[in-house]
């Protein structure tokens, strides 16, 4: 709940009052019969043949395909010791540039195409540059936030290997870390006009066992243009975890064992399954179904009153019966509390 | 003093240590008989016909300086506001986006250029976009940071109008402030394969009484790559202001004042350099004699004729804009027989010449 709050506060879009500028036609584009861009039309091809991906594109935040389990146990202990401070450290909330953030492989994005080169460029002002004069990766460029890239063109395919990233950059916003030898390695496919599929592997052996990723799904958004979305204040007033951890209470671990269950509802109008364990003494969920609440799937839940758990920006209340054994698990979110009934 | 270090501090450029891969050749531009790049050959063309500005290029360092008597009142007064207070709230220092600042025109840029649009990126992960499909400049964009820019070809020349900007952003490193009704219009013309001159002006009735800007040659930086410049730490935790130190200083009387007052002369950077030190209303202030000089001054203002305040840190120390000022008494209860201005350098000593 804080975390979406000082999410909202952070990035702040300009929203125009008026915003028929906002509308303005883009020429030349295939439309349909009702006069809408035609998404469905054929990609467009550039002078040398090659699929052209200049246009505003945007999609929604990929879903990454994360095993802990393929991550070094460094790597995983890191991961959760940044969910214990809320996240607070991912450069996005810092102001700093995301980089190979998985986030960042969709959203809001205008890309440039031209022969030797292609910007890709982000809605909070960074910018990638791909190089596609012919040149190799380079063997050892200087770390840098938004490494460095060169593309090539396999088919219809365009195939961008990228290293030389700092390691400062995530990999999510869970709070993976990755090393400096970092490689990245994405297939750009403008499947029709409309639509631009983006499928990512990082590999990183110091860091993970093996290749994982995600895929991003954009849609070209015409007829309108790309608003700035600038970070103007940076985390670093954030309590993080400090708060709950100094405000935790003790609870007995017989009253936890209660509260140990698998809890069923819906938020956000899809199924949520909340399975919460018990790990020594410490509570855990996991939250599985449409996951779109920061935070994580796996929250450590820290007790700040014999019912009452913060869940890494998540408040979580234990309805119990006359017995003291739980009967219903509430989620309080910004927008309410949501009940979670406890599957017999 | 403490402005240059802050400045070091802020600004981190990644420098390779061993850095072979930034002297990779660029593909495809003319060469000389000896194989160095041909910065005078001529420049080259888009499919259109116009000239295309796609490359690395370095610009020269921009002074954003206009006459204190164009500005509007309130300006002026913010920019000596802002000059107080070390120009903490500059929007590079707070690693937030430079916007249309004057200062901002130097330095690294890569501009990327198609038919319908150009992109010019900035080292700092910042970039503009600047629509050539024939659009008319939108009357009423919302303001952002980096405003709305159409471009169009006057002959050879590019010529971007640009709107839309936020009222955050500075259009000189020295505070100067501008009106949600900025214009500004940039002129490029790349006279050969190496060189490109660009003019800029901003209008602002609200600000400015008459447009002003400046000119900046830009030079093609080939077979090199531009590195990135990202601000990783904000000026929010500076000291702040002369009025904070003023707080927690200490109180000099005014007879002991009066004892540093006077005309000193020293050696700074290789010329001659004088300080005149004043007394008005139970303080300090020093003033630099003889043409304007750049650098080497702590925070410097649109105006250095206008007297700076020194602000008692003990009874000889006094801190001036980043600058420490110590005057050099005997134990006879004389006048300072010099004034040492404490640079980043090091101590610079005037001897008292009046």
């Amino acid at each position: 709940m804080r975390l979406l709050f000082a999410a909202l506060a952070l990035i702040l879009g300009t929203t125009p009052a008026t915003a028929q500028w906002l509308d303005r036609p883009w020429p030349g584009i295939p439309r349909t019969a009702d006069g809408k861009p035609n998404l469905s039309a054929p990609a467009p091809h550039g002078p040398d043949g090659h699929p052209d991906l200049t246009g505003s594109w945007n999609g929604p935040v990929p879903e990454i395909q994360f095993d802990p389990a393929n991550a070094q146990p460094a790597v995983n202990a890191l991961i959760r010791q940044r969910q214990r401070e809320y996240h607070k450290g991912r450069p996005l909330y810092n102001c700093l540039p995301n980089g190979p953030e998985a986030d960042s492989s969709a959203g809001w994005k205008r890309i440039l195409q031209t022969p030797a080169v292609i910007a890709i460029l982000n809605d909070d002002l960074s910018y990638r540059v791909i190089h596609m004069d012919g040149r190799e990766l380079e063997a050892n460029p200087a770390p840098s936030w938004t490494g460095y890239s060169v593309g090539r063109w396999e088919g219809d395919a365009l195939i961008v290997e990228s290293n030389g990233y700092n390691e400062k950059t995530w990999l999510s916003r869970y709070g993976q870390s990755h090393t400096q030898a970092l490689r990245v390695k994405e297939v750009f496919r403008r499947r029709d006009f409309g639509h631009l599929e983006v499928d990512v592997s990082v590999t990183d052996p110091g860091a993970y066992t093996k290749p994982w990723g995600s895929t991003a799904r954009m849609e070209l958004e015409a007829d309108t243009e790309m608003l700035e979305s600038i970070c103007e204040r940076s985390s670093d007033q954030w309590q993080g975890g400090a708060v709950a951890a100094d405000t935790a209470v003790t609870v007995a671990p017989e009253v936890l064992a209660r509260y140990v269950g698998v809890y069923h509802g819906v938020y956000g109008g899809a199924k949520r399954v909340i399975d919460v364990t018990l790990s020594g003494n410490q509570l855990i969920a996991k939250v599985t179904g449409r996951a779109e609440v920061d935070g994580g799937v796996i929250r450590p839940l820290i007790p700040q009153s014999q019912t009452t758990f913060d869940g890494v920006g998540i408040v979580y209340q234990f309805v119990v019966g006359d017995n003291g054994v739980a009967t219903a698990l509430i989620e309080i979110h910004i927008s309410g509390p949501q009940r979670f009934p406890k599957q017999p | 003093m403490r402005l240059f270090f802050a400045a070091l501090l802020l600004v981190v450029g990644t420098i390779p240590a061993g850095a072979q891969w930034l002297d990779r050749k660029t593909p495809g531009i003319p060469r000389t008989a000896d194989g160095k790049p041909d910065l005078t050959a001529p420049a080259p063309r888009g499919p259109g016909g116009k000239p295309d500005l796609t490359g690395v290029w370095e610009a020269d360092n921009v002074l954003g300086r206009p006459d204190p008597a164009n500005l509007q009142p309130w300006v002026l007064e913010l920019s000596r506001e802002r000059q107080l207070e070390y120009y903490k709230g500059r929007p590079m220092y707070q690693c937030r986006p430079s916007g249309p600042e004057a200062e901002r025109f130097g330095g690294w840029k890569r501009i990327i250029q198609t038919p319908a649009a150009i992109a010019i990126l900035n080292d700092d992960q910042t970039h503009r976009f600047i629509h050539t499909d024939g659009r008319e400049l939108e009357p009423n964009p919302a303001p952002s940071w980096m405003g709305y820019s159409v471009g169009r070809w006057d002959g050879d020349t590019l010529v971007v109008e640009s709107a839309g900007f936020n009222d955050k952003t500075w259009v000189s490193r020295y505070g100067v402030s501008h009106t949600e009704s900025l214009r500004m219009t940039e002129r490029y013309r790349r006279r050969d394969f190496g060189h490109m001159q660009l003019e800029v002006t901003f209008t602002d009735p609200g600000a400015f009484a008459k447009p002003w800007g400046f000119t900046v040659d830009m030079t093609l930086a080939a077979d090199t790559d531009m590195l990135e410049a990202i601000c990783e730490k904000s000026s929010d935790a500076w000291a702040g202001s002369l009025s904070d130190a003023a707080n927690q200083g200490v109180s000099v009387a005014p007879d002991v004042l009066a004892r540093y007052v006077g005309v000193y002369t020293g050696i700074y950077g290789g010329g001659e350099r004088t300080y005149e030190v004043t007394a008005s209303d139970g303080k300090l202030f020093a003033k630099l004699l003889g043409p304007p000089i750049e650098g080497g001054l702590g925070a410097a203002g649109l105006d250095d004729s206008v007297p700076r305040p020194l602000v008692p840190q003990s009874q000889t120390v006094f801190e001036g804009l980043g600058l420490g000022y110590r005057f050099v008494v005997d134990d006879k209860g004389g006048p300072a027989t010099a004034l040492v201005v404490i640079h980043i350098s090091g101590p610079y000593t005037y001897k008292r010449v009046k």
